[in-house]
């Protein structure tokens, strides 16, 4: 366990103990410090915020009247995402999707990088965080859902992989090689905003190439009429 | 020829092994074979360099951010619950 977390842990589990010892009103700190997290996760599997919310109202009334099934043994938060992961999950298998199409073509594929630019050195300068922050969003919701929940659970909250792994229901290898797919997919979409702008020297460099490249091939053809 | 030298990775093995290298794990081994490859090969450096800055900025952005509606509409409904139960 990382030694910054021990702290929050344990207010956690000082909130749980109160609650279950009658004080039902401390359940709503758990609620505040906790909401965002499992909104998150719930948005993740789902792709929108209705069926977020719904699952996430769901996951708080579940945690709320299974708190004496907390033992303590793993973090709050651990516990408290599998259940939200576990809801989301079931709330998708009922709105009786098919298998998705990347679900099933998981495995023979593996895209390859396709841009090779740097990235601007601070892209918060040249957007501004609040567009940054969209500019994530829609590249993480534009992930088919597996490589969506993966990345959100990793790279957003934070999670190792092993817990990632479990509350997913799949093995750490299955999710490293998810991870890796879906960071691959958000950096080419990102790579469109974020690499540098080129330099119109390195433009006309370019140009003069394929330019004395063109002119070659004509007077190969020419030479060989 | 020094025959203990270990083999070069070829991108693709590399690139198998991105994660390792963010997310900075894996043997001390692993990790300098990456960045002997990496060292030379301006393609794998550019895309090892871009996923690891793509996994902070993803981090820092802190995405997607609860509606305030959203939010008062769960304490409305765990108020009946709380209350009520």
């Amino acid at each position: 366990m990382n030694p910054d977390e021990i702290g929050p842990g344990e207010e956690d589990l000082a909130f749980v103990q109160r609650v279950l010892a009658g004080d039902r009103r401390c359940f709503e700190p758990l609620v505040r410090r906790h909401e965002r997290r499992v909104f998150r996760v719930a948005l993740a599997v789902l792709g929108n915020i209705e069926d977020a919310e719904d699952a996430m109202q769901e996951v708080f009334i579940k945690a709320f009247r299974h708190l004496d099934q907390f033992r303590g043994e793993s973090r709050f938060t651990t516990w408290l995402t599998r259940i939200a992961v576990n809801e989301a999950l079931q709330k998708r298998q009922a709105r009786k999707e098919s298998v998705p199409l990347d679900e099933s073509r998981e495995a023979d594929e593996r895209p390859l990088p396709r841009r090779f630019e740097p990235w601007t050195a601070n892209p918060e300068q040249l957007y501004g965080q609040q567009e940054v922050r969209q500019l994530v969003e829609a590249a993480i919701q534009a992930l088919p859902s597996i490589y969506r929940e993966t990345l959100v659970l990793r790279d957003v909250e934070g999670m190792s992989a092993e817990e990632a792994a479990e509350a997913l229901g799949i093995k750490v290898e299955a999710l490293k090689s998810r991870l890796l797919r879906a960071r691959l997919m958000l950096r080419e979409t990102l790579g469109s905003a974020m690499e540098e702008p080129r330099p119109l020297g390195t433009k006309i460099v370019h140009s003069a190439v394929r330019m004395r490249n063109m002119m070659k091939v004509m007077l190969a053809r020419a030479a060989g009429r | 020829m020094n025959t203990t030298t270990t083999r070069m990775m070829s991108c693709k093995e590399v690139l198998a092994n991105l994660s390792t290298y963010v997310d900075e794990d894996g043997s001390a081994e692993l990790r300098h074979l990456l960045e002997e490859h990496i060292a030379w090969c301006r393609r794998c450096q550019v895309v090892f360099d871009t996923t690891g800055r793509m996994v902070k900025i993803v981090r820092d952005a802190e995405p997607f951010e609860i509606p305030l509606a959203v939010s008062a509409r769960l304490y409305a409904r765990l108020e009946t619950v709380l209350s009520g139960d």
